[in-house]
């Protein structure tokens, strides 16, 4: 898929996902680079613990060649009933999910084999 | 994971290895091995049981070697078996009785892995596709055993045309998969069936008709009959066994989830979990065939898998009764008999729609069964019966329609202004 398309899914999947709880305002934002990317989406809906637990957990799920080499065309596209995170899961190199002041940040990584994640600002565990 | 692969390696294994044996007992080796051959050069076209084509003996073999191929080929590619893998082979075993065979399914196979290549792929990302794929096995028997071909003109014919339709199944399985949105289950079945529309209709303008097949055991073998229930009891306590309490309570945490593709059971729930819901969903399958006094047949027996692998895939009790509901009150209401093959294999491959009732409720679920009947019953033909998830076929088709309805209506209700 070319890397537009995937941007494209990408967003379309986790704004569908915080859209569904209607917030008042949605902040997108894109870095590049040229073996990745770092999408932010951040929404202003107070989200329970319970909530970030799933979603982080959705986002962060071991890697499934088999399930998104095929069902991760669904991703952003299919968007009647739920948004499921766990399609972004399966192709993310690594997923956060905070609070802000007003709502949560959900930080998504990407990237191909020579994905640096010094370019970009993954926090180290 | 590493706990749950190593589980489920045993637990496949175990259930193909007791498949070789109580074949080679059933019949005695001599007479299972014949049977398992005859069975290589039958075309397989539905509805071909291949009981009465190989004996109980050959045909347990003949499926059980079938599961196996797949099940190497997933090994081999360090696919992690989990839910989806878990639904492919036993859908694999269960063809094994009516339709596929090790033969004939690795031409297809091998054409799903080169398009895989051209692609910049690894084959494990496509190998979903390639496992389920082998629904067209029959397309590859027919052309070399069917169409006219002879020697090895004939295996060159079959060779190429199944590695052609593997090569061009990636593409079709992925566009489908919009059509419906992951509201049917057996995508492959649909894509096949999508394909084998073009196969077919180029057969027929090659001068060739289909002649119709219906092969059909109802010979009440208690090895038949038992094999089953046998199996999913065992699945049941073996999920309550590796986790008790946890077991039950992921298996009703399974029972909330709609099932639309691709859920993972085992991973959405837990293992024990989407084994109970497996073994349980093949004992309420058996029960229904006990109950409109259908034959136990190889034909059953690979409805019965299917639904149990997708036990972990997507179908529970729950999303699975309105649609069988559905293809219950359409069968009465057209005049068919509960019993008679059609209807029977429908009630229970049309769990492929499963999803649609999991998320848009009960009555959705069965105006979906209630169509999924009247479409089957006519989709078989139009693929000359080359593709064995008719059903899934058919499914897609019904899936796609409802779909396209919901979303039309809904968005219609929705206004900005």
């Amino acid at each position: 898929m070319k890397r537009k398309d995937i941007i494209l899914h990408l967003i379309s999947e986790i704004s569908g996902y915080l859209l569904e709880e209607n917030p008042m305002r949605l902040v997108i934002s894109l870095h590049q680079e040229k073996d990745g990317l770092h999408l932010s989406v951040m929404d202003d809906n107070e989200h329970t613990d319970k909530e970030i637990e799933k979603m982080e957990k959705d986002l962060n799920k071991p890697k499934r060649p088999e399930l998104s080499g095929y069902y991760g065309a669904m991703t952003g596209q299919d968007l009647l009933g739920s948004s499921r995170l766990n399609l972004l899961g399966w192709q993310v190199k690594h997923a956060d999910v905070t609070r802000t002041s007003g709502g949560i940040k959900i930080d998504l990584w990407l990237g191909g084999d020579k994905f640096d994640s010094r370019r970009f600002n993954i926090p180290e565990k | 994971m590493e706990k749950r692969n190593q589980f489920l390696l045993v637990l496949l294994t175990g259930i193909i290895l007791s498949f070789i044996v109580l074949g080679l007992i059933t019949d005695g080796s001599g007479d299972a091995i014949e049977g398992f051959l005859r069975i290589q050069i039958h075309s397989g076209r539905l509805i071909s049981d291949f009981i009465p084509i190989g004996g109980i003996g050959g045909t347990l073999i003949n499926a059980a070697f079938a599961g196996l191929v797949g099940l190497i080929l997933v090994i081999i590619l360090k696919v992690q078996l989990s839910g989806p893998t878990y639904a492919a082979i036993l859908t694999i075993i269960g063809f094994g009785f009516f339709g596929k065979t090790p033969l004939n399914i690795l031409p297809i196979i091998l054409g799903v892995f080169l398009s895989a290549k051209l692609a910049g792929k690894m084959f494990r990302e496509y190998i979903i596709i390639a496992l389920f794929g082998t629904a067209l096995g029959p397309l590859v028997s027919f052309i070399v055993f069917e169409f006219g071909f002879t020697g090895a003109a004939a295996v060159a014919a079959g060779l190429t045309g199944g590695i052609i339709t593997g090569f061009l199944l990636p593409a079709i399985a992925v566009s489908m998969l919009h059509l419906h949105q992951g509201y049917n289950l057996y995508n492959m079945g649909l894509s096949c069936g999508f394909f084998a529309l073009f196969a077919a209709s180029l057969v027929r303008a090659a001068g060739h008709n289909f002649e119709s097949t219906m092969v059909w055991y109802s010979g009440g073998s208690p090895v038949i009959i038992w094999l089953i229930p046998a199996l999913s009891l065992s699945l049941v306590i073996i999920g309550l066994i590796s986790e008790k309490i946890n077991g039950i309570k992921e298996f009703l945490s399974i029972q909330k989830l709609s099932g639309r593709l691709p859920s993972d059971f085992m991973d959405l729930g837990s293992l024990g979990g989407a084994l109970i819901n497996s073994g349980l969903i093949g004992i309420f399958g058996s029960l229904y065939i006990f109950f409109v006094g259908g034959s136990f047949n190889g034909a059953m027996i690979a409805g019965l898998l299917t639904i149990m692998g997708f036990g972990a895939f997507g179908t529970h009790l729950k999303n699975s009764w309105p649609i069988v509901l559905g293809v219950i009150l359409s069968t009465l209401i057209f005049g068919k008999g509960l019993a008679s093959p059609s209807p029977l294999l429908a009630a229970l491959f049309s769990t492929t729609l499963a999803p649609l009732a999991g998320q848009f409720g009960i009555l959705t679920g069965i105006i979906a069964g209630f169509i999924h009947l009247i479409m089957v019953l006519q989709t078989g033909v139009w693929q000359g019966g080359m593709n064995l998830y008719n059903n899934g076929f058919a499914g897609g088709l019904t899936a796609t329609l409802i779909v396209a309805v919901i979303q039309w209506h809904r968005s219609s209700k929705e206004d900005l202004s």
